[in-house]
């Protein structure tokens, strides 16, 4: 007993290892996510495989969007200009808003992740000031990709300033917004938003109101997802 | 005997540790950026992965690795005891590794990353002092 006692523990705790990342990589929450689809919605009311519909607090107001508020296929994600996936997602929302056109609208939410990323506000509070006169997603668009050039850098104030420049900025009004109330009060709200949807990490998408999870985010994935929303009129 | 016991019940630890980043990478969650630390950066890195399989992975059959052996040697199999020597020192080395791209190379911490390392490093004073203990019963 005693010579096959340790080799019975070793086995037990192999099993419950093996058994236990089997069952956590199968039960991730959102994986056996199913786009909307209007027979299953109709036929089958409480789905449980897809995620609720959440509604959260209002964010600032008027959110930044591209596309028609009316368009079938609503795309909320917030996101942090910091984060690397972040920006690796930046592309592929570019690309789906030039696929879909107007059948497809797009929000951006602020979701700093600070103190995770010491930059994060101050590329919020970029974009920020920049709606401040109207060139909100030519801000956002230049801090996702660059996001490599001052990521890293000690004092981003001034490479901030130069982007300011470069789309054409009163740059002495976006240095008086960008520390200014309004730009923090839009972060806040936000992010209390955010929050008020469950968002704990970015990019978190969500989609009519559903959260499109984060493995789902690829393009070739992505897409169906909307193009499966827009067939069924964004049900 | 007692300090095998202890290096098996810590290896779990580690092991619970590393089962759960390689959970987390597998599923794509790790990647994403969260309010914790950095650990998207560090586990999204190139570091993550060593020719395809997850560093996570590699970490828990390593730590599995030394559970079986200080199992067997809380047992009484002195060869276990003598093996178990080698191998946390290459995981003490590789924690220190790790440990230098978190903070030179990829400028991020990531906490599970670092908990593993906390985990090594008591693994192989437990197992250097085991080792010592029983050299000294050997000469008595």
């Amino acid at each position: 007993m005693k010579r096959t006692l340790p080799i019975i523990i070793i086995l037990v705790v192999l099993g419950v290892a093996v058994v236990s990342v089997l069952y956590y990589t199968r039960s991730t929450p959102g994986s056996n996510y199913t786009p909307t689809n209007s027979a299953t919605a109709s036929t089958a009311p409480a789905n449980t495989a897809q995620p609720p519909v959440v509604t959260g607090v209002a964010g600032a107001d008027p959110p930044y969007t591209l596309g028609p508020a009316n368009a079938p296929a609503r795309l909320e994600e917030f996101g942090d200009y910091q984060c690397p996936p972040c920006g690796l997602f930046h592309p592929i929302l570019q690309q789906m808003h030039k696929e879909f056109g107007d059948k497809l609208q797009i929000t951006f939410r602020e979701f700093p992740l600070a103190p995770a990323h010491q930059h994060a506000i101050a590329a919020a509070s970029a974009a920020e000031a920049a709606g401040l006169q109207g060139k909100f997603w030519q801000m956002h668009d230049l801090l996702y990709e660059h996001q490599n050039d001052w990521k890293d850098k000690f004092d981003v104030r001034p490479i901030f300033e130069g982007y300011a420049q470069q789309i054409g900025l009163d740059v002495d009004r976006y240095k008086r917004d960008v520390a200014g109330e309004a730009v923090a009060q839009r972060i806040f709200l936000d992010k209390k938003r955010g929050e008020s949807l469950g968002v704990k990490g970015t990019p978190t998408v969500f989609l009519n109101g559903r959260e499109v999870p984060f493995e789902s985010l690829p393009a070739e994935k992505l897409r169906p997802i909307l193009q499966n929303t827009i067939n069924s009129g964004g049900r | 005997m007692r300090l095998y016991v202890t290096a098996a019940i810590v290896s779990l630890l580690g092991l619970a540790d590393a089962l759960y980043l390689t959970v987390e990478h597998v599923t794509g969650q790790s990647v994403r950026c969260t309010i914790v630390a950095g650990c998207s950066e560090v586990l999204s890195s190139q570091y993550a992965v060593v020719a395809g399989v997850p560093l996570a992975l590699i970490g828990a059959a390593a730590y599995f690795g030394v559970f079986s052996l200080a199992t067997l040697a809380a047992f009484g199999y002195r060869i276990a005891g003598t093996l178990l020597v080698p191998l946390v020192l290459l995981m003490f080395l590789v924690s220190l590794w790790l440990i230098y791209l978190q903070a030179f190379v990829i400028h991020a911490f990531c906490q599970f990353c670092l908990f593993s390392a906390a985990v090594t490093t008591a693994l192989t004073v437990i197992v250097l002092i085991a080792l010592l203990s029983r050299r000294k019963t050997t000469r008595n």
